[in-house]
């Protein structure tokens, strides 16, 4: 090869080494934990790194489900329904307000983008202790309502935002051939705007879903009936009854990251591909 | 479709016109879940801290006026003076390494190629780990005695720390972990990196600039903008971000070296009904972390001064 043609390849290579160094430190922890919720379960813990247990076994991944007094199987179907709901109402209320966005006057276009960004910018999670007075005075403590709540403002000023550029960037005739047919802005958002949003409604859906299924501090301050408890509660139960059964609770956590692991290839497409949402 | 956007007076406009007018309702309705979820979710619940913050309220009965009498505890209690000093030091050290690194990988990743998108979406991964899992991988992987980092040190030869049992490093294992989980940060940088126009690249080797002051002169002054808005939402949101871990991990220990200020509102708020306390430690923070986007921003009109002469 002539050196010319090295001295081209070596920067691209070079940078290709590098990419791949990163990807494996990053993906590293998560390799080690899906080993070591293979281990067989009652052996003692591994005295050198274990890759992968030799024979793989996944007794932990049924006894995460048979774990007296923790009914994890119904916690996760707890979290199931709570996420699902989140789902619908935040696809609703964030479209309703991405579209009323777009059709309103630019100079309220302008202040509901301001208005947005200094609600992303507000740490929303520091504010559970006033919200836990209010929803006690609301009557809304120990009941779903309680986690469910910020579904009814679009779960995150992002999802509105998305929604908002979205219907932006849909041709101005689009609508108002609708406006001339009579239609209602309810229509107009049923007919029109949804079925032209749908990469947008997937995307957030997806990403509303990772919200509310990963969602530890809300049912960990808002719920107290058992039954309602959901699956991060579940394993922090685990945690603090078995605490150093790590194969057992390992697998618990393989079990809660793998839908997000999943939801995540799929929606990842669009902001990290080729065909990514443009903001 | 904006108002004011330019018409000429045909038939379909008016009909527009009217149409419009009759949607206001309508449209306004379609704001209604937003502004109001706002208003309740986050704007009265900051207010209601901060006048919690000021009185005495045990969860049960009504709440009294309790002046500054929270506040002066950050005087004479260490434990809040701690958990202020560990959460600044978490902040400050993790800030700029979780900026620095989203840098980093955005501009490393930022061509598009064979396996990029793979390499975007293995660094974007840890991020969408639920907190209980993250926090539940970190405490395996830094136990002491028989976590993988300190098998993989022993195989190299080099000392293994007791991490999270030792208050020297313990803190540092947050911050470690924090890094871990930028990929909001790489996103946001990607697209940022994505709005230089290509030509400005070929101008630049045209002019024969070398690689480092392009990024100097170039990418750093286009990029500045999101650098900036990501740097104060990081330090916002940095405050907050130990909450999980630190409740799961080592809820405070040890000796108090991972007591941020999160985890001792809620400490204050359910284990002692201290609920004033609580919203007290929370005001603080919010203060803290106004204190610091107010110190970047003054830092930043310094150089972009210093840049401009």
């Amino acid at each position: 090869m002539p050196p010319n043609a090295i001295r081209k390849l070596a920067p691209a290579l070079a940078r290709h080494a590098a990419a791949l160094a990163l990807a494996f430190v990053f993906l590293v922890p998560l390799a080690w934990i899906v080993a070591a919720s293979l281990r067989q379960p009652g052996l003692p813990p591994p005295r050198t790194i274990q890759w992968l247990p030799n024979p793989p076994s996944w007794a932990n991944y049924l006894a995460i489900f048979n774990f007296p007094s923790v009914p994890l199987a119904r916690y996760a179907l707890n979290s199931l329904v709570v996420a699902s709901a989140a789902v619908v109402l935040t696809a609703v209320t964030a479209s309703w307000t991405g579209l009323a966005m777009a059709l309103a006057p630019a100079r309220w276009q302008a202040r509901l983008v301001m208005f947005s960004i200094a609600l992303l910018l507000v740490p929303a999670g520091a504010l559970w202790l006033p919200r836990f007075v209010l929803f006690t005075w609301l009557h809304l403590i120990d009941s779903y309502g309680a986690l469910l709540a910020p579904a009814l403002m679009g779960s995150s000023p992002l999802f509105v935002l998305l929604f908002y550029w979205t219907y932006r960037r849909l041709p101005a005739e689009l609508f108002e051939s609708a406006q001339l047919d009579g239609a209602g802005l309810l229509t107009l958002w049923w007919r029109l705007a949804l079925p032209l949003s749908t990469a947008t409604l997937v995307a957030v859906g997806i990403l509303t879903f990772l919200l509310y299924w990963s969602d530890f501090v809300n049912p960990l301050l808002f719920l107290k009936t058992p039954d309602l408890y959901t699956l991060p509660i579940g394993i922090s139960q685990l945690k603090a009854m078995d605490r150093n059964n790590w194969p057992l609770l390992l697998a618990a956590a393989v079990f809660m990251t793998a839908p997000t692991v999943a939801l995540f290839l799929v929606v990842q497409r669009f902001f990290l591909g080729e065909n990514k949402l443009h903001l | 479709m904006s108002a004011s956007s330019p018409r000429t007076p045909t038939q379909p406009a008016v009909t527009a016109q009217r149409w419009q007018r009759q949607q206001q309702a309508a449209l306004i309705g379609l704001l209604l879940p937003y502004v109001l979820g706002a208003l309740v979710l986050v704007v009265i619940p900051g207010v209601l801290a901060l006048g919690l913050s000021f009185s005495y309220y045990d969860g049960l009965s009504a709440p009294s006026w309790w002046g500054l009498r929270n506040y002066r505890m950050f005087f004479i209690d260490p434990l809040e003076r701690i958990a202020v000093a560990n959460s600044l030091y978490f902040t400050l050290l993790a800030v700029p390494l979780r900026v620095l690194g989203a840098l980093g990988l955005a501009l490393l990743l930022r061509r598009p190629g064979r396996g990029v998108g793979l390499y975007r979406a293995a660094v974007y991964l840890p991020t969408v780990i639920p907190d209980v899992a993250y926090a539940l991988i970190w405490l395996w992987v830094f136990n002491p005695l028989f976590g993988p980092l300190n098998l993989l040190l022993g195989v190299l030869g080099l000392p293994q720390p007791a991490w999270l049992a030792d208050a020297a490093t313990a803190k540092l294992v947050f911050v470690f972990m924090s890094l871990f989980q930028i990929g909001e940060g790489f996103v946001v940088l990607l697209a940022g990196l994505q709005t230089i126009p290509a030509d400005y690249a070929d101008a630049a080797t045209v002019d024969g600039a070398g690689p480092v002051s392009f990024f100097r002169y170039i990418t750093l002054p286009l990029l500045a903008p999101w650098l900036i808005l990501l740097t104060v939402r990081d330090l916002i949101w940095s405050f907050q971000y130990t909450f999980t871990p630190s409740l799961l991990m080592t809820q405070g220990d040890p000796y108090h070296a991972t007591l941020f200020l999160p985890l001792l509102s809620f400490e204050e708020t359910f284990a002692n009904l201290r609920f004033g306390m609580g919203a007290a430690i929370l005001v603080v923070m919010f203060a803290c972390s106004f204190a610091l986007v107010l110190a970047f921003y003054a830092v930043v009109r310094r150089w972009t001064r210093a840049d401009a002469a």
